[in-house]
């Protein structure tokens, strides 16, 4: 069964048709990818695949069950994380507490007074390995704000690891990064896929043609293409591309 | 008998100015008919009224005189929130035009179909580098191919824009002095004085060397 699906999704702002009968699934371990010119509906996709826009008709669900409408926090709950194109995080808070705030039994907990009063860690060693596994592992007592940006996007994604979702939604993860981010950020997600299901929005065609099993492309609004990378390139006019002479 | 997918009866838009003596200042003539689903490219020079006919086909945009049926309904007396199950017009966000809404929603008739029949596509932005432009084609076929009528409106001004509108285009209309006029052919495009004068001497050339 599909991790997450959306079934003919369509989503209007005013008379504006954003999104127009999207069809979607993402299976487990799999990572899909979006890609698509600007203004073709993408981010607001992904703001209906995480709760944050309601669709006018249509349906998501995970596993199986209806998610429709449910508010954002219910939607990541149910094991959906997302990271933005634009960067949140605690820039005062170091990159182990930005983790630590993110874990669930943290949340769970709320805020207890005592325990911070005498300097409780109770999460840090589960904080610890979350960061182990996107490579900060060094950096953990490093305050967000003064980490380079490579290192920023990275414990981004471990904010989003932290709540263990069963899929982690990425927008435009490589905005910003250089080659060397870049190759960075396609190790960890490679190490990623397969234990969890990605869904990347990308521009980085390079990137997402040599990472992603199946890519969506969206554009007015619409699923116009979809397929394995290798299906996508016997395309004539893409053969002609830029993107038929990659690797 | 299923009705035609597209008619345009005796279409007319006419824009004035001057509050007493109302001058036209711009006038746009259809009587045309679209039996099935078919790709149809547009053609004509700016000003000529391509979006115009594309706003009145899609119901955005009141006709002056006539009627536009789509799958046997008048599109301008479906309720304005249904009238994109029936056409899209997809479009640069740049040309998006409001007009006044004069009837009550609740006097107009609901969409006779859950899914847009048309679809018109005004000057998407097709680039060489980035590979899209096979995907976009693709999916004109597939709409094509559902039984859509699609309708692609470029402005020529590479070799490549040409070469989309042969590879894709079962028929043409172009729109040109005030009137829309259809095309079997790209071939019988090719040859129209108005399409060669509107293409100037280097498309037409090319043109005619793909036809």
């Amino acid at each position: 069964m599909a991790v997450l699906e959306a079934c003919d999704i369509h989503v209007r702002f005013g008379d504006r048709v954003v999104l127009e009968e999207i069809s979607f699934a993402v299976e487990p371990g799999e990572m899909h990818g979006i890609m698509g010119p600007n203004g073709a509906g993408k981010t607001t996709f992904f703001n209906v695949l995480t709760g944050r826009v309601k669709p006018s008709r249509g349906e998501v669900r995970i596993e199986g069950e209806d998610v429709t409408g449910l508010p954002s926090h219910r939607i990541a709950a149910r094991g959906i994380a997302r990271s933005f194109q634009i960067m949140t995080l605690f820039d005062e808070f170091t990159a182990l507490e930005n983790v630590e705030v993110a874990l669930p039994e943290f949340r769970a907990r709320g805020f207890d007074g005592r325990r911070a009063a005498v300097g409780d860690r109770g999460f840090e060693s589960a904080a610890r390995a979350v960061l182990a596994e996107v490579g900060l592992a060094e950096k953990a007592g490093i305050v967000a704000k003064d980490l380079p940006y490579g290192d920023r996007r990275a414990l981004e994604i471990a904010v989003a690891l932290a709540q263990r979702p069963r899929v982690l939604c990425l927008d435009e993860p490589t905005s910003g990064l250089g080659s060397d981010g870049r190759a960075r950020l396609a190790i960890l997600i490679a190490r990623l896929k397969g234990r969890l299901s990605i869904v990347t929005i990308e521009h980085d065609m390079e990137f997402l043609f040599g990472l992603a099993d199946r890519i969506s492309v969206v554009h007015w609004g619409q699923v116009i293409a979809r397929g394995t990378p290798a299906e996508l390139r016997q395309n004539a006019w893409v053969q002609r591309s830029n993107l038929g002479r990659l690797q | 008998m299923t009705p035609p997918l597209l008619v345009l009866e005796r279409l007319k838009k006419v824009y004035t100015r001057g509050a007493l003596v109302k001058r036209p200042t711009f006038t746009l003539e259809a009587d045309l008919e679209f039996p099935e689903s078919r790709i149809v490219g547009v053609l004509g020079p700016n000003g000529a009224g391509k979006t115009t006919l594309f706003e009145m086909i899609t119901g955005s945009n009141a006709p002056t005189e006539g009627r536009v049926l789509v799958a046997g309904a008048d599109i301008h007396r479906v309720k304005y929130k249904e009238r994109d199950r029936l056409a899209i017009h997809y479009h640069q966000s740049y040309q998006v035009r409001s007009f006044s809404k004069r009837v009550p929603s609740a006097l107009l008739a609901r969409s006779p179909t859950p899914k847009p029949i048309l679809h018109l596509f005004d000057e998407p932005q097709f680039n060489t580098q980035d590979g899209y432009i096979g995907f976009m084609l693709d999916f004109f076929r597939k709409l094509r191919a559902e039984g859509k009528l699609v309708f692609v409106c470029l402005h020529p001004t590479a070799r490549y824009h040409l070469e989309i509108l042969k590879e894709i285009g079962e028929s043409f209309l172009l729109v040109h002095g005030g009137k829309a006029v259809p095309k079997a052919s790209f071939s019988e495009l090719v040859v129209d004085e108005r399409a060669r004068g509107y293409l100037g001497p280097d498309m037409t050339a090319t043109a005619e060397a793909l036809a």
